[in-house]
């Protein structure tokens, strides 16, 4: 074997790293100013339980480097099952922390078994279609899907609708890398799409349904697909329009109006106060922010939850547009780089791990991102690597290493062909 | 793997970085003006930073007055809580009822600023409080400052004090917003006449408030903070060992004492018996204690040294024999430059305006040698009762001193149209009183001092002030007084013969005992009758060197008995400690001590 730094992918490495600093950064500013003193026992300390479960995650990344490919392929179901069953405890005997019962305790260590569980769901996915040897059968698509939708119900049972949310995304991807036609892959998103819009502007829906059909019908040059494109997004628009209308209750709707609307006053003291306070902190950024530790919204501790789901919103306000930016290139970058790591391993469980990770971690940025900027309601799910929680810093981590190891002895799975 | 997913999948990334990274340029580059609004508007606040009062000094450089700091518990309405009421109560070891009525207190000023509902608190309560001040939204903690006397010299009525500012004076100011609630004013003397001076301009700081109001942190490290301009120090004319040797002679005794610098005017002691203790003021005084300091019939916060209006007694002959040899009615010397004294003036047939002794031919010098009635009742009988209140007014009599004294009176220089107005029916008898410092005139201790000040200096009438100069410490500004005095127009050699007459009153006459050893000096005891029957007031005026004067001294001591028992001895003293900086041990020292300090008022009736 060549020596092992050839075959390592540094540039994830480097990118893991850069968010990891950035998120710290912005934990410290929240917990470690003037206003220490002033903040709620909870969270006093969050930025030195923050390094600890990073110290964790490097030595967790470390020990992944040296397992052998074979090991990931064949404990990837026995892994999958302790997950579920770990979900299971958690319900059963769990403690109950912020509204969901998702955390399992090891005397007095404790950690969420949705995260680990994102890990378990990617890599027996993978699992599943490195078997297979030539084309997809719907049965095996199918059970993918259930192997993903099973870990969501039992974490919408614990009460944590966010991370179900985070599962539920993930079927899109393994049906895309699935191969799955593409108009078929259109019509399964295009519910999200028209359904927001129905929320934020029903005449923009409406149209969002006249060009999706239309273009449909014109590039397949086939009027049923154009039909059906119709059908499934005149059909969420009917559906939504219905079930605020009718269906749901008045507090129910103003939670969904509240997000595209957070300033009314209805609003500002309850659901809307969240939006309206993270705006306020990104927008007074400007472009090269307040300064660390200058922010008036982040030391004043205005946005709850500000060191794990709201962390985006200390970068955008201290360190301005610039920092936000770099925040998310460094994200975008990343993703590009596992789709490249995925490219060049010749074996379908690599490039499955790989691209589900990236898959992943795009829908987790962009719900948590887009809820900070007001862009989604308000989803309770941290931005990977950077909000405070040492769980899912763990989780993610753990399965970025996962691909570096695959990528770095991408050579060992000819053997296993 | 399809190559083009791998694209596709790229695009999709690019696509959603992109559009959140459109979102934060909306947000932050186009839209920065109105969340700026809001996060301003909910995390800035700012603050008043209280320049450190002026602080007052003596002649010497002794600091009398400074400032040390104070705890104060700030309530904030809007964030409190009703149910932290009773924790506050016990942190702060008051009852439940005092925190809500200072809370309604505060609600009625505004809910939405800090207001100080409990200035000076112990450190104790105060480090107490910050422990829990995370349990108690609405209550903050502020550093103030109160005021500190480390002088062993009170001069509390020249010094004054400083209280809380009224709602009434808070809403009475003009448009300049100077005071907000909460704030110390000058109420009396030096604190109140250089208010302007000593209060300095606050400055302005911005403080991150959190999410329950408190305030944690400076705002961008407090670059746009304005700092506070101190206040401008005081230099007294006042020498602070005097005045505490003043005080210390007062014991058991009501009464006032001015000393002043023959040259200048400025206020060497002011004493005002009894006095109180300024420190009573501190952080607002309670109800009761106010009620039992305004109620007690002994006056402490009235200043009997600019106040107290009595009749001057023989003090006042060597005015009367000023005018007389101005006017012509006594010549220097010659023929109608004496007044043969029988032990009575002839005007009643002795049974009304009696003498103290058969003095014989008095000439002047003579006359306030023996402070002979015959000579001033007949000085009286001749002058012209005009004439009587302008050379009174040459002195300042009569009128309001201009001086940096706000608590003065006028005192009372009678006039023709006076006595019309009082008496029905009156006559030379009448006129014939004043001569002799009796009957219907009051002058005050300062108007006294101020007057044998001029005779001292051969007829420059000063201004009294208790202000030598301000300098302020910050900006290196001083402020110098230099009122220019009077001319008094009478001849200097009048003015000469009458210093004459009062070296030998302290040489031979009734201010024999209270000499200054080694120091010539002049001076004329008084006796001021008093009203009622009690025991007479005690009046003294002295001034010395007698070649070369620096210094003058009034003294008057209510309910004592004659001028030569009380009020001599203690001006003598007075003049003493300031000319020699100290008292040096000696038989006559201790003779004079025993005499002062053993004088008694006699007690006020009870009303």
């Amino acid at each position: 074997m060549r020596t092992w730094y050839h075959s390592f992918d540094f540039w994830s490495l480097f990118y893991w790293l850069g968010l990891v600093i950035l998120g710290l950064t912005a934990i410290y500013s929240t917990t470690q100013g003037e206003a220490h003193q002033y903040l709620e026992g909870s969270v006093k300390n969050n930025f030195e339980r923050q390094l600890v479960w990073l110290g964790i995650a490097t030595l967790a990344m470390c020990t992944i480097l040296f397992i052998p490919v074979r090991q990931y392929i064949d404990l990837a179901l026995p892994g999958y099952c302790v997950c579920i069953l770990l979900l299971i405890a958690a319900l059963m005997f769990g403690r109950e922390v912020g509204g969901a019962r998702s955390w399992v305790y090891i005397g007095p260590y404790g950690f969420q078994s949705s995260e680990l569980a994102k890990v378990g769901a990617i890599l027996a996915v993978a699992r599943l279609f490195s078997t297979r040897q030539q084309g997809s059968t719907l049965h095996i698509i199918l059970l993918a899907v259930g192997l993903v939708l099973l870990p969501a119900v039992l974490i919408i049972l614990q009460n944590d609708m966010g991370t179900a949310l985070v599962f539920i995304g993930l079927v899109p991807i393994v049906l895309f890398w699935a191969g799955t036609p593409l108009w078929v892959m259109i019509l399964l998103v295009t519910p999200a799409i028209a359904g927001y819009l129905a929320i934020l502007y029903m005449p923009a829906a409406l149209g969002f349904t006249a060009v999706l059909a239309i273009a449909l019908a014109l590039w397949y040059r086939d009027v049923r697909i154009g039909a059906a494109g119709a059908f499934v997004s005149g059909g969420t628009v009917a559906a939504a329009y219905f079930a605020l209308a009718k269906v749901l209750q008045p507090h129910q709707v103003a939670r969904i109006h509240a997000f595209a609307n957070p300033e009314s006053e209805e609003f500002r003291s309850g659901v809307g106060f969240h939006l309206m306070q993270s705006k306020a902190a990104i927008g007074s950024g400007g472009l090269s922010g307040l300064g660390f530790m200058q922010g008036t919204q982040t030391q004043g501790a205005y946005i709850p939850e500000q060191s794990t789901d709201f962390v985006f919103s200390v970068i955008g306000e201290e360190l301005g547009f610039l920092g936000a930016v770099l925040v998310l290139a460094l994200f975008t970058l990343l993703l590009i780089r596992l789709m490249q790591l995925a490219t060049q391993m010749n074996h379908p469980f690599g490039i499955m791990v790989a691209a589900c990770t990236a898959g992943m971690l795009l829908i987790q940025v962009y719900i948590n991102v887009g809820m900070v900027l007001g862009l989604l309601p308000v989803i309770g799910i941290p931005l990977p690597l950077m909000s405070y929680g040492g769980s899912a810093l763990l989780a993610n981590t753990i399965i970025l290493a996962i691909v570096l190891n695959l990528y770095m002895r991408r050579k060992e799975f000819a053997l296993y062909v | 793997m399809q190559s083009y997913r791998v694209t596709i999948f790229v695009v999709v990334i690019l696509l959603s970085t992109g559009l959140l990274g459109g979102r934060l340029f909306t947000l932050q580059i186009i839209g920065r003006g109105d969340a700026q609004e809001v996060s301003q508007g909910n995390a800035l606040r700012t603050l008043r930073v209280m320049p450190a009062r002026g602080a007052i000094y003596d002649r010497h450089g002794v600091l009398m007055v400074d400032n040390e700091p104070s705890y104060v518990i700030t309530l904030t309405p809007r964030y409190f809580a009703e149910e932290k009421t009773s924790l506050l109560a016990r942190h702060l070891g008051v009852s439940d009822s005092l925190v809500t009525e200072k809370l309604a207190e505060a609600r009625a000023w505004t809910s939405y600023r800090p207001s100080k509902s409990f200035p000076d608190i112990s450190f104790d309560q105060y480090s107490r409080i910050q422990e829990d001040i995370f349990l108690l939204p609405g209550v903050d903690k502020e550093l103030g400052q109160k005021r500190r006397y480390p002088s062993t010299a009170k001069a509390s009525h020249a010094l004054g004090y400083v209280g809380e500012i009224t709602r009434a004076e808070l809403n009475a100011q003009e448009a300049e917003n100077i005071y907000l609630q909460g704030d110390l004013v000058g109420r009396t003397g030096v604190e109140r006449s250089y208010e302007s001076y000593l209060r300095g301009e606050p400055g302005s700081a911005l403080r991150v408030v959190n999410v329950y109001g408190l305030e944690v942190k400076s705002y961008l490290e407090g670059m746009g903070d304005q700092a506070p301009v101190s206040g401008y120090d005081i230099h007294l004319a006042m020498d602070a060992g005097v005045q505490a040797l003043a005080e210390s002679l007062f014991v058991n005794k009501r009464g006032a004492a001015v000393a002043i610098d023959v040259n200048t005017g400025g206020i060497l002691a002011l004493v005002s018996a009894p006095d109180f203790d300024p420190t009573l003021f501190i952080g607002g005084i309670d109800k009761e204690r106010w009620q039992a300091i305004n109620d007690d019939p002994e006056k402490p916060l009235y200043n009997r040294a600019s106040m107290n209006q009595m009749p001057p007694g023989s003090t006042w002959k060597p005015l009367m024999a000023l005018m007389a040899l101005d006017t012509g009615l006594i010549t220097p010397s010659g023929p109608g430059s004496t007044v043969y004294c029988g032990g009575y003036h002839p005007l009643g047939g002795g049974r009304i305006f009696k003498c103290l002794g058969q003095h014989g031919e008095q000439n002047v010098t003579d006359a306030l040698q023996n402070s002979c009635n015959t000579f001033f009742f007949e000085v009286g009988r001749r002058m012209n009762i005009s004439s009587f209140k302008r050379y009174a007014s040459m002195f300042g009599f009569g009128l309001e001193a201009p001086t940096d004294i706000r608590e003065q009176t006028s005192g009372l220089i009678p006039d023709s149209a006076y006595f019309n107005s009082t008496f029905a029916r009156w006559g030379p008898g009448t006129v014939m009183n004043l001569g002799v410092g009796q009957g219907d005139m009051g002058v005050t201790p300062l108007q006294l001092a101020r007057y044998i000040a001029a005779v001292a200096n051969g007829g420059w009438l000063h201004e009294p002030r208790l202000v030598d100069y301000l300098a302020n410490p910050a900006t290196g500004d001083t402020v110098r007084f230099a009122p220019r005095p009077t001319r008094i127009p009478i001849d200097t050699s009048y003015f000469s013969l009458v210093r004459q007459g009062l070296r030998l009153v302290m040489e031979t006459g009734t201010g024999r005992a209270s000499q200054i050893p080694g120091i010539p000096s002049g001076g004329k005891t008084g006796t001021a009758q008093a009203p009622k029957g009690m025991m007479d007031h005690s009046v003294f005026v002295i001034f010395a060197p007698y070649d070369n004067p620096r210094i003058a001294v009034a003294v008057q001591c209510e309910n004592t008995g004659s001028g030569s028992l009380c009020a001599a001895p203690i001006s003598s003293l007075i003049t003493e400690r300031y000319l020699k900086g100290h008292l040096p041990d000696s038989p006559q020292l201790r003779l004079r001590m025993e005499r002062a300090l053993s004088a008694v008022s006699e007690p006020m009736p009870a009303e």
